[in-house]
């Protein structure tokens, strides 16, 4: 028999999610050992399923009004969604039945709701022509902005470090668009790359080109990528500085001199004294970043319309907008796969830097 | 450059003329280093404020100036129009009206959570203090996109979909552990002795902290809670899930966009940036106390 869960709302998150993306309501029809409606059920039969009539009982059925109407029973055989037989009894209201008294056959058209296991919603998501483009996308950008946003926070923060002048001033200003959300930063960077944009109107008026150049457009996917991994590394890059400059202030100000009192390259020192005493917030900031990176949402939009290139943040949110697929269900089949990425993502970067302490110790 | 730190060579004697050379080439090569410092962050500055300085020329100019090509690189002349366009538009007034609520409620709710939690995870050992801090952690590593489908059918079954107010839980509970965090290591930066001296002299434990340690810890729980207005004032995706016309600004914005015309798309963005240009100047001072803290 098919495993049936009770009808209930669950006010939980996480089981809400997940009946949400293995569940589907649907309707199956309960047959019952005798002809009342609350007898114990033998067995259940889907919507559509032809069956035959083996016996059937005329009851009277009390009306509100005090009348009594006929109401036939079946004893009906038929082969259930696992392919077994099963017989019972069954009210008239479920059936679609040409003649009462003696018609042979029948065929279910009604019963009660229930929620059912189903795969559906995951082979939807599977089986969508921009799935595989939509990951392939979200873990290109990931692979491209994730390291340079590193490598910028790493000379911002020896920047800030090496006490020049004015680096409150120099700090207030790499720290600005941490407070800039993500589809302000889409619209900037649109606003630079878009026909018409500052980019174009640079290269027209310096003679470069001749006509502007559409970076924006289906057939430019290298252009629209590059200009994400821009804006991206434009806004987030301030978390990873102001992560990685309160770990370089917590290196002991001994180490580093010792370093340059040896002779140490500024290389040297990164290598060998920065970055493995950095290890820890390195790591920190790179979970966070990696499952940032996945949610990229509001800039893919802003800058490529989320049509012509889509991420997955981007399926999640059409699958469930009620002006277009309305569809909760896929929606969280789509989230609990990017869930499960940034997770499979942050265990394999704290076993990687297990290992190699472990390598380093042993 | 009166700051800069003379090479540290030992001056033998200043009459041989060797080392002097030696020590003005040393003084050169510093300076040279300075300078290449200087560049970096001179470059890495403008690469930060060159695209809000474009966004900025284009909300002050004048629709016309904004579809122009190629388009200048001052506003000229300099106009209210594309912004007065963009406020005056159908429901600008109101999404602004609900972010700011939902932003301001969401700051409330957080502080008022945040404190007495920040305060216990400062000042008292209790078992499973450790297993808190790391929970709130992984609450924060939570993907927004995971937590907001389903929160949006819950809400739909519970009829409370399409409220701000709902929206403003949904955005304690994503600030909420940062929030606690950073009120913590505020607290914890109060010395414990304030408070013991204060009670010596006759504060019950809440008068000692509302006397002593709250004054002290209020500026770092000021810039607490405007770093949670800015992230509610930011957050795009579930505002766009969980409201549908009680829009907030950025999830009205960006549900419109594809329908835009670049004047409002321009002076959208300066709009929505300006209230974060402000508020990070205020929490500068305590970006790294936040980050510090949540490093650990």
């Amino acid at each position: 028999m098919r495993p049936s869960l009770p009808h209930f709302h669950c006010p939980y998150l996480q089981p809400q999610a997940f009946q949400l993306a293995f569940t589907r309501e649907g309707q199956s029809l309960s047959l019952r050992a005798e002809a009342l409606p609350d007898a114990s059920v033998t067995g259940t039969l889907p919507l559509q399923t032809e069956v035959r009539v083996i016996d059937r009982q005329q009851l009277d059925e009390v009306l509100p009004n005090g009348a009594t109407r006929p109401v036939f029973w079946y004893y009906v055989s038929g082969t259930d969604a696992n392919g077994a037989t099963v017989e019972g009894w069954v009210n008239q209201r479920s059936l679609f039945i040409e003649n009462r008294r003696t018609s042979e056959t029948a065929r279910v058209t009604g019963g009660e709701a229930v929620r059912e296991w189903t795969f559906d919603h995951l082979n939807r998501m599977l089986a969508d022509f921009r799935f595989g483009t939509a990951v392939s996308t979200t873990l290109l950008l990931m692979v491209l902005i994730v390291p340079a946003q590193f490598v910028l926070a790493i000379i911002m923060a020896l920047v800030l470090q090496s006490q020049i002048r004015g680096s409150g001033l120099f700090l207030y200003i790499y720290a600005i668009p941490l407070g800039i959300s993500d589809l302000v930063a889409g619209i900037l960077w649109f606003a630079i790359f878009t026909q018409r944009g500052f980019l174009n109107s640079l290269l027209v008026s310096a003679e470069i080109i001749e006509l502007p150049f559409i970076f924006i457009q289906a057939d430019h996917m290298a252009w629209m990528i590059a200009i994400i991994v821009l804006a991206e590394i434009w806004r987030a890059t301030s978390i990873v500085m102001v992560i990685v400059v309160s770990g370089l202030q917590a290196i002991p100000r001994d180490y580093l001199e010792a370093g340059e009192v040896f002779g140490a390259s500024l290389w040297q020192r990164l290598r060998h004294i920065i970055l493995p005493l950095l290890k820890p917030s390195l790591q920190v900031a790179l979970i966070l970043r990696t499952i940032l990176a996945f949610q990229v949402f509001a800039v893919v939009i802003a800058i490529t319309g989320g049509d012509i290139m889509t991420v997955l943040s981007n399926e999640t949110f059409r699958w469930y907008d009620p002006a277009r697929f309305n569809n909760p269900s896929v929606a969280a089949v789509y989230a609990g796969f990017i869930m499960l990425i940034s997770l499979a993502i942050s265990l394999f970067y704290m076993r990687a830097v297990r290992s190699q302490e472990e390598a380093v110790k042993a | 450059m009166s700051t800069e730190a003379l090479p540290n060579i030992p001056a033998v004697s200043p009459k041989e003329p060797m080392w002097d050379a030696q020590r003005r080439r040393a003084l050169i090569g510093v300076r040279l280093r300075r300078a290449g410092v200087y560049a970096v962050a001179i470059t890495i500055a403008v690469w930060v404020l060159l695209p809000i300085w474009l966004i900025a020329t284009m909300a002050f100019s004048t629709p016309q100036d904004v579809r122009a090509f190629p388009k200048a690189l001052f506003p000229n002349p300099i106009s209210l129009d594309s912004i007065n366009f963009f406020l005056n538009a159908d429901g600008i007034i109101r999404a602004t009206g609900n972010s700011i609520f939902v932003a301001l409620l969401a700051v409330v709710l957080s502080t008022l959570l945040a404190v007495p939690a920040g305060y216990a995870i400062a000042r008292y050992m209790f078992p499973g203090r450790d297993a808190v801090r790391l929970v709130m952690l992984s609450v924060r590593a939570f993907p927004i996109v995971v937590l907001a489908v389903p929160l949006a059918v819950i809400f739909l079954q519970l009829g409370l979909f399409d409220q701000p107010f709902t929206l403003a839980l949904m955005h304690t509970a994503l600030t909420l552990p940062t929030t606690v965090l950073v009120i913590s290591s505020v607290f914890a930066s109060v010395p414990f002795e304030f408070e013991e001296a204060a009670q010596v002299f006759g504060c019950t434990p809440l008068q000692a902290f509302a006397r002593v340690v709250l004054p002290l810890a209020l500026p770092g729980i000021a810039a607490s809670a405007i770093l949670t207005f800015v992230l509610s004032w930011n957050e795009v995706f579930a505002a766009i899930l969980l409201t549908l016309s009680n829009r907030t600004l950025p999830a009205h914005i960006l549900y419109n966009l594809d329908k835009s015309s670049d004047p409002f798309k321009f002076a959208a963005a300066f709009v929505m940036l300006v209230p974060s240009l402000i508020f990070i100047f205020f929490i500068r001072r305590y970006l790294f106390n936040m980050w510090g803290q949540i490093n650990k």
